[in-house]
């Protein structure tokens, strides 16, 4: 068989792996009978390389890609783990149905979020996909066809949720399905003039169903926190039901440009116009279809090819609410002190509860994207040192660089996920890259 | 009524269920795997809520072919057409195959679909219409080291489909035959080929659009009409050297 090279989506991972795309259900069986270590792939979208490992399988599942079982009435769907997002809700937003925890890229598959525990824009209302699935069946090498709930294997169904594919391969989903009333979204911009105040904006009302988030500016220190939170409301009154379609282009959002464009002057120039283009031209108000408020990437995947090869990094971080302030505070002084080249920086809301390696917790989630450069890395570990000191929630399957020892500190559920999934899986044929950063 | 796809649970066969079930067309689908087959069955009726019946049936076992038509006259003369997007393939299929592989392999790619046809035939006739599509290989084309019994088989496919357009000239039976190139199917997944891959997607297509039409004889990609016209013209000695230096 032959091997093929294959990278993270921010670059700073590859490996020749084998890889195989089986389509038939005995051939899952066949393909992983033949290897000693194995990992389920996606659409391969990770940032970081949670779907292969150098000289192992990766299974891709985009073949299973079918819907099972549909019922209205009672908000039900059971899929093929290997559907991609948009498949998916062209067929559940055509009937007012969907799930909303998902990430911000429609071809991601919902195997992919499943097995990264993913959330949406809305996750300080809806929380995260672990919410929405009722059932899960995966193969496993050693415990063959499993359906895992929280009536049958709920000890492996908690592994296998936010459990990086460890546990085997996601093969069929039920999931729960919300409805969704309205057809497009009402953007309302709110302008605010610092980190501690785009808080505040974005804490507004938990309660209420709306998908905020912040744009900030971080070219420099002047400007850092500046910038707009945008509210997505479902907007009832609107008719028209073309909005809800979800188109893809065919931009592939694996290939980059040779040479990294962003620089200090690229970044201001471009928070800059971005800015001033919400403040002085885009109205307050507006509506946006279903496609541009939940995936907002579609057709800006450019923002990532500008990194070049040697791509990107970023750090997702959730801070309690009653530790925003000193978060800001340190990070304001550590930015004053490093002046790191960050592209984008956005808050959101956030709830849940952590459980084994499940990117959850009740708080505010910060995001940094970097170029990949020593000041920026050195920057980023000075992160780390507040997360470690205040006990944040640093995300392990956006930040390929995270530290054992950071997660080790952050994680209280580390050790215990690593014992029962060696308990479960003996051999530990179920690894990737990723999970062996993890001492998985 | 419906339109019969032998091989319809992977690759090209997927695809033209769901080529057929866009055009809202009732389908049965044969194949050896009946879980793949319910899966697909279950898709497709959900998204274009079309009626889908399936048959487990393994075609490299003749003996089971014909009890399958024995046992379901009634469903075989409700259809209008029937394709054959089918292969089977054999790990170590070299020039000195064991009796029950060449037997298997024969049956899935020649025998069976040849018998099954016969059958299909009468029932056709009866109509006076209807329409076969088989698919064959490039790899009949000339012999070879690997896949020996696979290549030998779809060439005698490929003979038998032209006698099929022949003698079907003059009725109402339509008889299209596709002789396939690389493509792109978990058989050729990241493979390293010489040339590029054809999409089952854009064939499935293409066989739907043809369905009206007689006595089709068509390659895709179309490009392997040229590598395969030359392999005609060349003497098999010069042939024969080209593959000796390529090797």
């Amino acid at each position: 068989m032959t091997k093929k090279k294959i990278y993270s989506l921010d670059k700073n991972y590859s490996a020749d792996i084998f890889f195989k795309r089986p389509d038939k259900y005995k051939e899952i069986e066949i393909i992983s009978s033949k290897f000693e270590n194995i990992i389920t792939m996606g659409s391969c979208n990770s940032y970081t390389p949670a779907s292969f490992r150098k000289n192992a399988l990766s299974i891709q599942l985009t073949k299973f890609n079918r819907i099972i079982e549909f019922d209205k009435s009672q908000k039900l769907i059971t899929v093929e783990a290997g559907i991609m997002l948009s498949d998916l809700f062209n067929f559940t937003l055509a009937r007012g149905l969907w799930v909303p925890q998902i990430p911000g890229y429609p071809t991601i598959t919902i195997g992919g979020a499943i097995a990264s525990n993913s959330h949406g824009k809305s996750c300080g209302f809806h929380g995260t996909i672990k919410k929405q699935i009722k059932r899960i069946k995966i193969f496993h090498k050693l415990h063959g066809w499993l359906n895992l709930s929280n009536e049958e294997n709920k000890d492996i169904f908690d592994l296998t949720i936010g459990g990086l594919g460890l546990t085997g391969s996601i093969v069929e989903v039920q999931l729960r399905l919300e409805e969704l009333s309205g057809n497009n979204f009402v953007t309302k911009i709110i302008e605010t003039d610092s980190s501690n105040d785009t808080v505040k904006k974005i804490n507004f009302d938990v309660k209420k169903e709306t998908y905020c988030y912040s744009w900030n500016r971080s070219d420099s220190f002047k400007n850092f926190g500046k910038g707009f939170v945008f509210q997505n409301e479902l907007n009832i009154s609107s008719n028209n039901k073309l909005t809800k379609n979800i188109k893809l282009n065919n931009s592939d959002i694996n290939k980059n440009f040779i040479i990294n464009f962003w620089n200090k002057y690229s970044v201001f120039f471009a928070q800059s116009v971005y800015q001033n283009y919400f403040k002085f031209l885009k109205s307050k108000q507006h509506e946006e279809s279903f496609q541009k408020a939940i995936f907002p990437f579609i057709g800006k995947e450019f923002y990532f090819k500008l990194f070049g090869k040697k791509g990107f990094l970023e750090s997702q971080i959730i801070v309690p609410f009653d530790k925003t302030e000193v978060f800001i505070d340190e990070v304001e002084t550590i930015f004053k002190k490093h002046d790191p080249l960050i592209t984008l920086y956005s808050l959101k809301n956030f709830k849940g509860e952590q459980k084994n390696l499940q990117f959850e917790n009740d708080g505010i989630c910060f995001t940094f994207d970097f170029v990949k450069n020593s000041k920026n890395l050195f920057f980023m570990d000075e992160l780390d040192k507040i997360c470690e000191k205040h006990l944040l929630t640093p995300s392990i399957i956006k930040d390929s660089r995270l530290k054992l020892e950071t997660i080790e500190k952050c994680y209280k559920d580390l050790n215990r996920f690593k014992e029962e999934i060696n308990k479960f899986d003996n051999k530990r044929i179920y690894k990737s890259t990723l999970t062996d950063k993890l001492m998985i | 009524m419906s339109n019969l796809i032998v091989g319809a649970s992977s690759g090209l066969g997927r695809e033209i269920a769901y080529e057929f079930a866009r055009n809202s067309k009732n389908l049965i689908l044969i194949s050896r795997n009946l879980k793949d087959l319910e899966i697909l069955k279950s898709d497709l009726e959900i998204k274009f809520k079309i009626e889908v019946n399936v048959f487990q049936l393994d075609f490299s076992d003749l003996n089971k072919v014909s009890k399958f038509i024995l046992d379901n006259k009634k469903v075989l003369e409700k259809i209008d057409g029937v394709l054959f997007p089918i292969g089977m393939m054999r790990e170590n299929d070299n020039i000195k195959n064991s009796n029950d592989d060449l037997i298997g392999i024969f049956s899935a790619n020649f025998y069976s679909i040849n018998f099954f046809i016969t059958h299909i035939l009468n029932i056709f006739e009866e109509k006076k219409n209807g329409f076969i599509v088989g698919f064959g290989s490039i790899s009949g084309a000339i012999g070879r080291e690997i896949n020996v019994s696979y290549s030998s088989a779809k060439r005698a496919l490929e003979n038998y489909f032209e006698s099929l357009i022949i003698s079907n000239l003059k009725n109402h039976i339509k008889v299209q035959f596709y002789i396939l190139g690389y493509l792109d199917t978990n058989l050729s997944f990241e493979k390293k080929l010489l040339l590029p891959k054809g999409s089952p997607v854009n064939l499935a297509k293409i066989v739907y659009k043809n369905l009206d039409k007689k006595g089709i004889k068509k390659f895709f990609p179309f490009w392997w009409i040229f590598i395969d016209m030359a392999i005609k013209i060349l003497p098999f000695f010069i042939t024969k050297k080209i593959i000796k230096f390529f090797n």
